[in-house]
């Protein structure tokens, strides 16, 4: 049996809980870049579900270690996946988030982009939105919008995975040029019920320190996201529901001496 | 009639008398009588106030062809107020009552303004 050990500590999972991903760049090696490098695009079950790939990306200590992180003990490893290909130009995709948005406050799916090769704006690298995963949206009806205010183009040098809360707004940016650029998509899945069981140094459960603000959001919006966040932390740390819809730093006025 | 083009007969009528009708003036007609064409330009502000900041921004040119253009995070105005300054016309306000939610959760991002530019 794998052992993984968690590899984010308490900033670390607050940070996903902001922005909804995280980002390991340059993590695999150019050996196997370059053999994925070569695959066609469309269905590759088969290639993720063998050995070669899930030991070498899908257990890889870094990797596995942000799943074990933030989905727990005995996580669900991907036994199939999409390889995303792109080569000629193009306009690029609309804003989507992918099937069900996942309405609520938990992480429960980590959709992860691997890039077996380098990757610079003119090849139209995915774009994701920071932030953007607490929205359960339409996602036709979220298609008209253009260039957002804080959105990122993942340019990432090869071997880099991105890892991201499924429900994240993310399209394939705009390519200007023929070079050929692929991305493999997977998923890893909770089976464990959430506990703070991440690289810790104390027992005792911090608060949610808020992350900066988002440069899309708004005052109102603002708001929001710190109260989402925080019960996103409290279920990530199996706080009970009450505990979780407690309004942070508020105590009971009989515990007050 | 359309003004500009029953001024343009009247000249042209003194000019061909004259014998100084040009080809300049043709070309001028040909853009008088050409229809204008409709840009679009979606604006995303942080409120539903003119002023505000934007959040995001998409312009529909259909007069040029649709080929990729390189994101940016440099919106092509500071607030749906500058556009209008601009010479775009607003076409769709924000109906405040249309952004839904419900407690902390809500499903859009900005509130929209679309507008457009007849060219």
């Amino acid at each position: 049996m794998a052992v993984i050990e968690p590899t984010l500590d308490d900033a670390g999972v607050m940070e996903f809980v902001a922005t909804g991903f995280v980002l390991l760049e340059g993590v695999l090696d150019d050996a196997f870049n370059a053999k994925c490098d070569k695959m066609a695009g469309g269905n590759i079950d088969a290639f993720i579900g063998e050995d070669e790939f899930t030991k070498t990306v899908l257990l890889h200590s870094k990797i596995a270690g942000v799943a074990r992180s933030l989905l727990g003990e005995d996580f669900l490893v991907p036994a199939g996946g999409h390889h995303h290909l792109y080569e000629a130009p193009h306009l690029g995709q609309t804003w989507h988030s992918d099937g069900l948005s996942g309405l609520g406050y938990d992480v429960t799916e980590l959709q992860c982009y691997y890039y077996p090769q380098a990757v610079e704006i003119e090849d139209g690298p995915t774009m994701i939105l920071p932030g953007s995963h607490c929205r359960a949206v339409d996602r036709e009806a979220i298609a008209h919008y253009g260039d957002i205010r804080g959105q990122m183009s993942l340019t990432v040098p090869a071997g880099t995975v991105a890892m991201t809360r499924y429900g994240i707004w993310h399209k394939a940016g705009p390519k200007t040029n023929d070079r050929r650029r692929g991305m493999i998509k997977f998923s890893y899945h909770r089976q464990a019920a959430p506990q703070r069981d991440w690289k810790i140094d104390a027992p005792q459960i911090p608060e949610y320190q808020n992350q900066p603000r988002l440069a899309y959001v708004t005052e109102v919006e603002s708001y929001r996201d710190r109260v989402r966040r925080m019960r996103t932390w409290n279920w990530l740390c199996g706080l009970d529901e009450e505990s979780q819809l407690r309004w942070e730093r508020s105590r009971p006025v009989s515990e007050i001496a | 009639m359309n003004s500009a083009v029953g001024e343009w007969l009247a000249t042209s009528r003194q000019k061909l008398q004259a014998g100084t009708l040009t080809a300049q003036d043709l070309d001028r007609l040909a853009k008088l009588v050409e229809t204008p064409r409709q840009l679009v330009l979606y604006l995303y502000s942080k409120s539903t106030n003119m002023r505000s900041a934007l959040a995001s921004w998409m312009l529909y040119d259909a007069t040029k062809p649709q080929e990729p253009t390189l994101p940016s995070q440099e919106a092509p105005y500071e607030s749906v107020l500058d556009a209008v300054a601009d010479g775009w016309r607003i076409v769709q306000f924000p109906d405040a009552k249309l952004y839904r939610y419900d407690d902390v959760d809500n499903d859009y991002l900005g509130f929209e303004f679309i507008l457009e530019k007849m060219i």
